[in-house]
């Protein structure tokens, strides 16, 4: 299963970019494998203010829905259009095109956040 | 809970790289790589094949008596050589236990009645036989293409016409064949002896037939709006609430179930199942319900993204004055989608 080097991860399976504050947030390779066919995002809304874990956004597929846990406190500033359009780039495109959202961070502190390597052991990889 | 059965077919899904899902106490394919909607759309456009050895068979020979007596549909209405999707009631409330297509051999004699995997032993306590389902596979080809693709392999079977039943060899090993299916397309299904059938999937995959897992199966027999028991039939619901009556032989005599059910007709049905197309992606899920004029009037029991339509669509117990054309709402999780009341099958 695909993790990327260069991003950090949380527990429950989101990935995310950071470049200065902004924070940018999609789906996993192993977790667009484990939901199938993604037919629905429900996505958050621009200038949503959220807390990390914070469930605030959806993903469904063919056989079940699940939800999407802010990784960071912040405020949604970009949502991807691209993906609301044909949500299976989420399965073609885990960390490119599949993006979700960009948040804008409160703090900068991503500590609590995995590297790659601790995320391939969360997964069994 | 027991451990799971697995498919004379097993070697060749995992060969494959399905993603394999418990059902009915069957270990099955969910999907191959390629994913549940490009399944779907080789369905619709062109073949697929589904392993779907999960379905019991239980024959019954010299049986015609007793699956009248038994089964809701009439065999007369048929023939030796002829399939007949009938159902199976509960005898106190008319529950429908199982919904079963029965093969009629072309012998005369010989029923194969095919249950829903986890309702087999019911079905052998209702109308006796053996249980055979462990000595063959079954595999169900269907779409447009799929006697075109079929006739390479087995010419025999690919001509073998909509509801009709034949014992043919392959190979030197007599399968029986019969133009039934489970997804709104034209195909068949090929119960084939265990130790070839791994020989004559791959001679169907090999013809350019695209494997297929249950999540297809799943959208495509939705989309067709068939029920699945389970969902639309089951304990609680009759043939007539489902909108099945015409499984019903009301004129062949007495048959298990048919005192409720003529109570049931006398009284009216209190919800009837209809079919809801709902605006945007969103897929709307079982359980969810349904709403008109602020009202529930009713519950999703099947629902899922329509590949074809674009949008999602569900099957539904509402109350009997929910009509076709009428505008719905459907509650998934808090928000609302809209929809209306549509004929079914969705995709046609």
């Amino acid at each position: 299963m695909g993790v990327q080097e260069g991003l950090l991860y949380a527990s429950d399976h989101e990935w995310v970019k950071v470049t200065g504050r902004v924070a940018r947030i999609g789906i996993t390779d192993f977790a667009q494998d484990a939901l199938g066919d993604v037919v629905y995002i429900e996505a958050p809304e621009i200038d949503r203010v959220v807390v990390a874990g914070e469930s605030f956004s959806e993903v469904e597929s063919t056989k079940s829905v699940s939800d999407i846990y802010a990784p960071v406190a912040g405020t949604v500033v970009a949502v991807n259009d691209e993906l609301i359009a044909d949500p299976s780039l989420i399965n073609s495109e885990p960390y490119g095109r599949g993006w979700i959202c960009d948040i804008r961070m409160d703090s900068d502190d991503v500590s609590h956040l995995l590297d790659a390597a601790a995320y391939s052991q969360l997964i069994g990889g | 809970m027991d451990e799971l059965r697995h498919s004379p077919l097993d070697t060749e899904h995992r060969a494959l790289g399905a993603k394999m899902t418990p059902f009915g106490g069957w270990d099955m394919p969910l999907q191959y790589p390629s994913g549940t909607i490009a399944e779907h759309e080789a369905c619709r456009r062109d073949a697929v094949v589904f392993d779907v050895s999960h379905l019991g068979t239980v024959r019954v020979v010299d049986g015609f008596d007793r699956l009248q007596r038994a089964l809701t549909n009439d065999l007369n209405k048929v023939a030796p050589g002829r399939a007949q999707y009938t159902h199976l009631l509960d005898p106190d409330d008319a529950s429908v236990l199982d919904d079963i297509i029965v093969w009629w051999h072309p012998d005369g004699r010989t029923f194969d009645v095919m249950p829903n995997a986890s309702n087999t032993a019911r079905v052998v306590d209702a109308i006796g036989g053996d249980d055979i389902t462990s000595t063959r596979a079954v595999l169900a080809v269907q779409g447009p293409e799929a006697r075109a693709r079929l006739s390479t392999v087995f010419a025999e079977a690919a001509a073998v016409k909509r509801f009709h039943v034949a014992t043919l060899r392959w190979n030197d090993v007599e399968c029986v064949v019969a133009g039934t299916g489970y997804t709104g397309e034209p195909g068949v299904e090929i119960a084939v002896p265990r130790d070839a059938a791994s020989a004559l999937w791959k001679a169907i995959v090999g013809s350019g037939v695209t494997p297929a897992g249950l999540g297809a199966r799943d959208t495509l027999r939705l989309e067709a709006g068939l029920p699945l028991h389970g969902h639309e039939l089951g304990a609680g619901i009759t043939s007539l609430q489902a909108g099945l009556e015409w499984v019903v032989a009301w004129n062949k005599g007495d048959f298990r179930g048919r005192a409720a059910l003529v109570a049931e007709k006398d009284r009216g049905v209190h919800r009837i199942l209809r079919g809801i197309a709902t605006d945007g992606r969103r897929p709307p899920r079982a359980d969810c319900a349904v709403i008109s004029n602020g009202r529930t009037v009713g519950v999703v029991t099947s629902g899922n993204f329509s590949p074809i339509l674009g949008h999602g669509i569900a099957l539904a117990f509402v109350e009997p004055s929910v009509a076709v054309g009428d505008p719905i709402d459907i509650d998934v999780r808090g928000s609302i989608l809209a929809g209306r009341v549509v004929a079914t099958p969705f995709v046609k």
